[in-house]
């Protein structure tokens, strides 16, 4: 059956050679064309350079995407962060549009961070060992814990590790 | 180079007058799952859901598997829909499986307009897209 609607969506993490990291978000459906670019500094997380760029259908209120998007520059990916951008972003309406992008971006880099841990998991011998780094990879990101079914009370990753 | 990627596709087909059929992928470097679910038109209703976990990081996460069945009679009309099914999606099975559904439900609105103008261009090829989705209203 010939689909009515189709969205592509990708978001990428780049290390820059000045060592921040370039983060580039696009969509595109039948719709609405859409493209946001953060540059974050590392190790802070900080958020120092953020545009945007809407196209096609562009949802009241975000004509001037860019300059909305000036208010997240300066914010840090850390606890809170989904509060403090739909707080900054929030207003005129399909403002949900930028912040969710912002945060889908952030999502990316913390996952950009959690890859080597899991390719070094993966890399060892058995099971116990990678069951191991598993626990060792929740003890020391407490965000994880009951974040999903796998760092639930009863998986048996959390087995033992009263957290 | 690229050190993270993630890509979604969801497409929509309406299988009936009452019923849109979402498709929805997730690929990335570390993921790789699909969801797929029937909603109903009038309410926004999730009549029914599946998914498949196709790449994963440990041997719990195909646990979250039958954790989808909560979506079914959940509605992506209520407010808080989204914030609903990541809680019970997300945190009680698979946080991607939730972010695959809640970009299924926002494209519901974007999938009913799309099919609303593309049948009224047929109909009328020098139709003013803009205003025509400017005064687009969901069917109740």
């Amino acid at each position: 059956m010939v689909v009515k609607f189709l969205r592509n969506k990708v978001v990428e993490v780049e290390p820059r050679k000045d060592g921040t990291l370039g983060v580039s978000w696009r969509l595109t459906d039948d719709l609405l064309k859409a493209e946001v670019n953060l540059v974050v500094q590392l190790p802070a997380m900080e958020i120092i350079e953020a545009t945007a760029d809407l196209g096609r259908f562009v949802p009241k209120g975000l004509e001037d995407a860019s300059e909305i998007m000036e208010d997240v520059e300066g914010v840090t990916i850390g606890a809170g962060l989904r509060k403090i951008v739909r707080g900054l972003l929030g207003g005129p309406e399909g403002s949900s549009l930028l912040s969710e992008a912002v945060l889908e971006c952030c999502n990316a880099v913390i996952l950009h961070f959690t890859r080597p841990g899991l390719e070094i998991g993966e890399a060892l011998e058995n099971d116990e060992e990678r069951l191991e780094a598993v626990r060792a990879m929740v003890k020391s990101s407490p965000r994880l814990v009951r974040s999903c079914i796998s760092f639930q009370d009863d998986s048996p990753i959390m087995k033992g590790l009263n957290l | 180079m690229i050190s993270f990627n993630r890509s979604q596709l969801i497409g929509a087909e309406f299988i009936d007058d009452e019923t849109v059929r979402f498709n929805g992928n997730q690929i990335d470097h570390i993921y790789n799952m699909e969801i797929n679910m029937d909603v109903r038109i009038a309410d926004g209703v999730i009549l029914k859901i599946e998914g498949e976990m196709k790449r994963y990081t440990n041997f719990v996460c195909p646990r979250a598997v039958p954790v989808l069945q909560t979506a079914v009679g959940m509605s992506l009309r209520q407010e808080g829909w989204d914030k609903a099914i990541m809680k019970e999606i997300g945190r009680k099975g698979c946080e991607h499986f939730a972010e695959i559904v809640i970009e299924c439900g926002r494209c519901f609105d974007q999938a009913l307009k799309s099919r609303d103008l593309y049948l009224a261009t047929c109909h009328n090829p020098g139709l003013d897209q803009e205003a025509f989705l400017e005064s687009w209203q969901p069917q109740s």
